[in-house]
């Protein structure tokens, strides 16, 4: 296995699944093709959800099914202590949807899943899913259909609205990651460019960015300094949002000239990337050159 | 949250980094005990560039403070208007540095920026006067790699970097801040030193547990507004324009943003950013109708345009939430234009359709239909 490329062999447990949006995403994922072997839950009187075996913790469901990629569905301020309960148990990557995770304990998630070489993709983050076969979060069916075009994107709606826009007119995705709208992250864009770049479906790259830190600055370096043999496309959210609000992601938050639109757009242009002002132009422009 | 000049001030000084001596004033007229003069007038807002937008004045005597801070009180710069002035001691005999604390998330660290010059933006000073490092997020790593950097400084300004870089590291680690930015740094001949300005930006997942920074949402500069709204009601909202023509109903910050964007480059004026969270809402109109509310207070709002792409969300549910919210708030009375994507669009379509909307698949479509009703409210407008 190619992490974090997934198939329906790839075995995930869910932290968190006895919780309303562990019920409910459980048994959309099941239903979709994920092969989700085990959930983990304090729950004692239930046996299994959707079908799903539970376990009491981490280690006890890797031990049993031998999963390596765990979705944690759990509280915001829960999911340090869950990550560290993953990483543990010997999980390989790890997918954490929860929105609001306090910044500096993603600092220390950040560490902590570095130094043990576990991916770590969020948060705030609808998930990641190879389109057809298997998703691990909420994105949705509508917007998933198999094809060339590799997705990465810190918002989950512009993403699934971009996604449903190209998969009618045609394109579909490859490996689409919501690398999460957190300041700070697991995976960033730039972590994920070798990724695309030798990934077999993945003819041509889209990022769905927004303003605010630097990730589509970062990301632009290592296109430039790896010679991505890829076409690149993107969209940068935020063009004309207010100073020193926070846009509904933590992450997107400008101050002076830090996180502004201008940087990204100079930034991606000058590595080759078309920018692209709004969602139609975008899908014109990647369907010219796939379809 | 970016934080006042003057609230990040008081939360400094509870870390021990002290500012020139100074007070807030709302009410110019009511001013009455002020620190030793000369003073300086600082119009408080949640953004930088204050000089450049003349909110930041000198005053010599009480009568100057008083038409300061009358002056300044009322302005709007970066789309803020002035609620307070922070009226300060000036400075004199003091060399100008730079120091700053800030996250750093591709290290997953902090990174420290140090300078012998300040009071300028760090991005006009020259790249060889400046020190920099990252460091682990932990006081030890954190003061010692400040303590490193401060030492290439010689003199006073070496002694004062190494000292506010200690109190500013145990701040950051404390009050979980993203940046903690001090410029200018105030440095005296002895080495003692003041913070001249603050930028302190915090974050707002923490705010659960950092009881003296949610406090300051009920500040009497109600300067938080965004802030206090997702605390109390779990939604964001950005009046993003108070002369918009447009109310935007919609789910999901990046495509709310990207809508805002796209509507503005077409010559339409969006009011205001939602991100409503759909999923949020369980069954009840309570939100829904808070935002209506909300909107009412736009004077030029003559449209309401709702985009939702619901992953999850059931349509047909949440188009009955929303006509019934509709009803509750009969004062809002303007036209509504819908487009949905999503589960259960045909009972949506019905729903919607009892109450005389339209529904589009197409955004391009509901925009069309928003673009006619700006023309029949406004019938000289080319718009």
């Amino acid at each position: 296995m190619s992490l974090p490329r997934i198939d329906r062999s790839t075995k995930v447990i869910l932290q968190g699944i006895s919780g309303r949006a562990g019920r409910l995403h459980s048994r959309l994922m099941k239903e979709y093709g994920t092969n989700l072997v085990g959930g983990v839950s304090p729950a004692r009187d239930v046996k299994d959800i959707n079908g799903i075996p539970l376990f009491a913790d981490c280690a006890a469901a890797v031990k049993a099914t031998g999963a390596t990629v765990s979705v944690a569905l759990v509280g915001a301020y829960d999911l340090l202590a869950a990550m560290r309960e993953a990483v543990a148990a010997g999980i390989r990557m790890i997918v954490t949807p929860t929105e609001g995770m306090p910044v500096h304990d993603a600092l220390k998630a950040k560490r902590l899943t570095r130094e043990a070489g576990v991916l770590w993709i969020g948060g705030s983050t609808p998930g990641m899913a190879v389109a057809e076969t298997a998703k691990l979060g909420f994105l949705p069916d509508v917007s998933l259909k198999s094809g060339p075009l590799g997705l990465m994107s810190k918002s989950g709606t512009l993403s699934y609205e971009a996604g449903f826009r190209l998969a009618q007119r045609g394109v579909g995705t490859s490996v689409w990651i919501g690398v999460g709208g957190d300041p700070v992250k697991g995976l960033r864009y730039s972590d994920l460019v070798p990724f695309y770049a030798q990934d077999a479906q993945t003819r041509a790259l889209l990022i769905i960015g927004e303003i605010g830190g630097r990730d589509e600055e970062d990301f632009a370096e290592a296109l430039k300094a790896q010679a991505f043999p890829k076409p690149v496309f993107a969209l940068i959210a935020g063009r004309t949002a207010p100073e020193g609000v926070a846009m509904g992601h933590a992450g997107a938050l400008t101050y002076g000239s830090h996180g502004g639109y201008a940087a990204k757009r100079a930034a991606l242009e000058a590595s080759g990337v078309m920018v692209y002002d709004t969602l139609n132009a975008m899908v014109e422009g990647v369907a010219a050159k796939l379809l | 949250m970016y934080l006042l000049e003057h609230d990040a001030k008081q939360l400094l000084a509870r870390h021990n980094i002290p500012a020139p001596q100074g007070c807030l004033i709302t009410q110019p007229a009511e001013v009455t005990a002020l620190p030793a003069g000369p003073w300086v007038v600082k119009g408080q807002i949640t953004a930088g560039g204050r000089g450049k937008a003349g909110l930041i004045k000198k005053a010599d005597n009480a009568a100057d403070v008083v038409a300061r801070a009358k002056d300044i009180i009322g302005k709007t710069a970066k789309g803020r208007t002035v609620n307070a002035v922070r009226v300060e001691q000036q400075v004199h005999d003091a060399s100008e540095a730079y120091i700053a604390m800030m996250l750093d998330p591709a290290a997953a660290g902090v990174r420290i920026i140090m300078a012998a010059q300040g009071g300028m933006e760090i991005e006009s000073l020259p790249r060889d006067a400046l020190q920099t490092a990252s460091a682990a997020p932990d006081v030890a790593a954190l003061t010692a790699t400040a303590e490193k950097l401060a030492a290439s400084f010689p003199g006073a300004a070496g002694k004062a970097l190494a000292e506010a870089g200690r109190a500013i590291a145990a701040a950051f680690l404390a009050e979980e801040a993203l940046l903690i930015e001090i410029n200018p740094l105030f440095v005296k001949a002895d080495g003692s030193w003041l913070a001249g300005d603050a930028k302190f930006v915090t974050d707002d997942s923490a705010l659960p547990r950092q009881p003296a920074q949610r406090a300051l949402l009920a500040d009497v500069c109600s300067a938080y507004v965004e802030t206090t709204l997702k605390d109390a009601h779990g939604c964001d909202y950005v009046v993003v324009d108070p002369g918009g023509e447009i109310a935007l109903l919609t789910t999901g910050a990046g495509l709310s943003m990207m809508l805002i964007d796209e509507m503005r480059g077409a010559g339409l004026k969006p009011y205001n950013f939602l991100d409503i969270r759909t999923g949020g809402l369980r069954g009840e109109t309570k939100r829904l109708v808070n935002v209506l509310n909300w909107m009412r207070e736009g004077r030029n709002v003559k449209v309401l345009l709702i985009n939702i792409f619901a992953g999850i969300t059931e349509l047909g549910e949440f188009s009955r939430l929303l006509v019934s919210a509709l009803k509750a708030v009969p004062e809002f009375r303007v036209p509504v234009v819908a487009r949905l994507v999503g589960n259960g669009m045909e009972s949506a379509r019905a729903v919607l359709a009892e109450a005389g909307i339209t529904l589009h698949n197409d955004l391009d479509a509901a925009l069309a239909e928003v673009r006619r009703h700006l023309q029949t409210a406004n019938p000289g407008d080319a718009t």
